[in-house]
């Protein structure tokens, strides 16, 4: 979603040109996903051979006092001050993206700029999401010596890191056009992805007939996606509210599926012009922040017995990747806590994460597919072009490649604990060294997606119309048939528990 | 080229309805319809075999 979006100094609708450009960015910016994700996984991996060269990253505990709060990763960094490991952190991932943003063609100053300041913002949310009168689970509390909590954890720091993009989005557009440049949401989720499909190896290690059945009934679920939601969308757009074919498509595959991406591969199938996508992208995303900060509460609430059910719902019911992956965060660790406050039960963390990332990346495989039969069905049905031929290749190149890289790492941890099983404690310390920068990929996520979120400017584009079928669709349809679909197939199917 | 303001797009799509064809409507009803067997089918093998 990078660019797509409306910020303050933006106009809403970028000309042909331009969205063009972002196609062919958001191409580059998936395989750079992959190549980043699957260095922070390498670098980790080192740990199998007695090599720590990521154990100087800084970590964030549960703080009463702030200045215990922070410390490097590894007993064998441990005489490193916490100042330094953050900075050391800062100054990895700064290298890290110069390079991407030199493969984008980006401004590197204005990037190195606004990474900075995204950075900072970012792991201030976490620290202060970390606080424990936000963050602490009752457990802790004797611990800590606190009579109450939140009881948020500290993912809360990804609301706060959402709710300061949304203040700088929309009240400081001066920030918001300084920090444009780095401001790259699909890149940091999809880095994130990545690395958390080596996180996910390892729970198929420990759960491997759970981890089967996961995979399969987020497949199942997928379905409805496509066949279930898309059709209901479109021939409300059309029938109802009268939108054209030109808009009706695109609009129903980003109401339905995944958001951005579909919206755009369905633009480009059925040869719509670049203003239709982008403003439909542009909407989609205003309205996952909204699903963001919603759904993984109601989740908490009435979920809390059924914890995959909920990480389901969220992938299916959440549109863009970095929205849905963001709230199963949310969701899991809202849910562990909450089950822990009322059951005494605790769920083993990144199960329900882990169903939302696989119901997503399930979903956004099969856009490709979509995209060619829409492509096929509209140039050989609607449309008819004389001579006109839809290529199988255009599947591959609609192919979200960063999927490649998140179950690379989840089949290269499986395969190693299959061959090795002696090394599964080692690789999952390992894991747990590349999850830190999962979390901060998923900070600068939530921030970025916060600072794109304009909804002031999306109103004043004369946006209402699509909103109200989007308001129509996504609450009266697709947040009750996702809850249906998750239930149906993740019912009764509970994540590993540590006690209770 | 100029930049279509949506409201405008949206305004003269009112004016310019264009009505469902029969392939539309078909495209509608079969997607739906798989999608719903489709799921019943993967809900008892879940139940089932998963």
């Amino acid at each position: 979603m990078t660019n797509l979006l409306t910020t303050s100094n933006q106009p809403a609708a970028p000309s042909e040109g331009e969205a063009l450009a972002i196609a062919q960015t958001r191409l580059n910016e998936d395989w750079l996903a992959v190549w980043i994700g699957l260095f922070v996984f390498a670098l980790s991996l080192t740990l199998l051979f007695g090599i720590d060269l990521l154990g100087w990253t800084i970590t964030t505990s549960v703080w009463t006092a702030p200045s215990k709060a922070l410390a490097p990763a590894s007993k064998f960094y441990a005489h490193l001050p916490a100042s330094l490991s953050l900075i050391a952190t800062y100054f990895f991932l700064l290298v890290v993206l110069l390079v991407s943003a030199k493969a984008l063609r980006a401004d590197l100053k204005r990037f190195a700029v606004g990474f900075t300041a995204i950075f900072i913002v970012s792991y201030a949310c976490w620290f202060l999401g970390s606080w424990a009168y936000i963050a602490a689970t009752p457990d802790k509390r004797p611990a800590l010596k606190i009579a109450w909590s939140l009881n948020l954890t500290n993912e809360s720091g990804f609301i706060i890191a959402l709710l300061a993009g949304l203040i700088v989005g929309n009240f400081l557009p001066g920030v918001a056009r300084a920090l444009k440049e780095a401001v790259r949401p699909e890149l940091y989720i999809k880095t994130a992805i990545v690395i958390l499909g080596g996180f996910l190896g390892i729970a198929a290690l420990e759960q491997r007939q759970l981890a089967t059945s996961v995979i399969f009934r987020g497949i199942c679920a997928i379905i409805e996606a496509y066949l279930i939601y898309w059709p209901i969308v479109y021939f409300i757009s059309r029938r109802y509210f009268g939108f054209s074919r030109e808009w009706a498509a695109p609009l129903a595959s980003g109401i339905s599926i995944c958001g951005v991406s579909a919206a755009i591969a369905t633009g480009s199938a059925i040869r719509a012009r670049p203003v239709v996508p982008i403003m439909v992208s542009s909407l989609v995303v205003v309205f996952a922040v909204i699903e963001l900060m919603v759904l993984p509460f109601a989740a908490q609430h009435f979920l809390y017995g059924q914890p995959l059910v909920a990480g389901a719902w969220m992938g299916l019911a959440v549109k863009t990747d970095g929205a849905a992956v963001a709230s199963g965060a949310i969701t899991d660790a809202l849910i562990r806590a909450k089950a822990l406050a009322a059951t005494g039960v605790v769920y083993q963390a990144g199960w329900i994460t882990g169903v939302s990332a696989t119901v997503k990346v399930f979903i956004d495989v099969f856009i490709g597919v979509w995209a060619f039969i829409l492509a096929w069905i509209w140039s050989a049905k609607i449309e008819r072009r004389p001579g006109e031929k839809v290529r199988v290749v255009e599947i591959w190149q609609r192919f979200p490649k960063f999927i490649l890289g998140y179950v690379a790492t989840f089949l290269i941890v499986l395969a190693i604990g299959i061959a090795a099983p002696g090394l599964i404690p080692k690789v999952k310390a390992s894991m747990a060294q590349a999850n830190l920068f999962r979390s901060i990929f998923f900070l600068m996520t939530f921030f970025a997606i916060g600072v794109l979120s304009n909804f002031r400017k999306l109103w004043q584009e004369g946006i209402a119309k699509l909103a109200a079928v989007y308001v129509l669709c996504l609450f009266g349809y697709i947040i009750w048939v996702g809850l249906l679909i998750s239930w149906l197939f993740f019912h009764g199917v509970l994540p590993p528990t540590l006690k209770g | 080229m100029t930049e279509p303001r949506v409201a405008e797009e949206l305004k003269k799509m009112e004016g310019e309805y264009e009505p469902l064809l029969p392939v539309e409507r078909k495209l509608i009803w079969y997607t739906f319809t798989t999608g719903v067997v489709l799921l019943a089918i993967f809900v008892l093998i879940s139940r089932w075999f998963a």
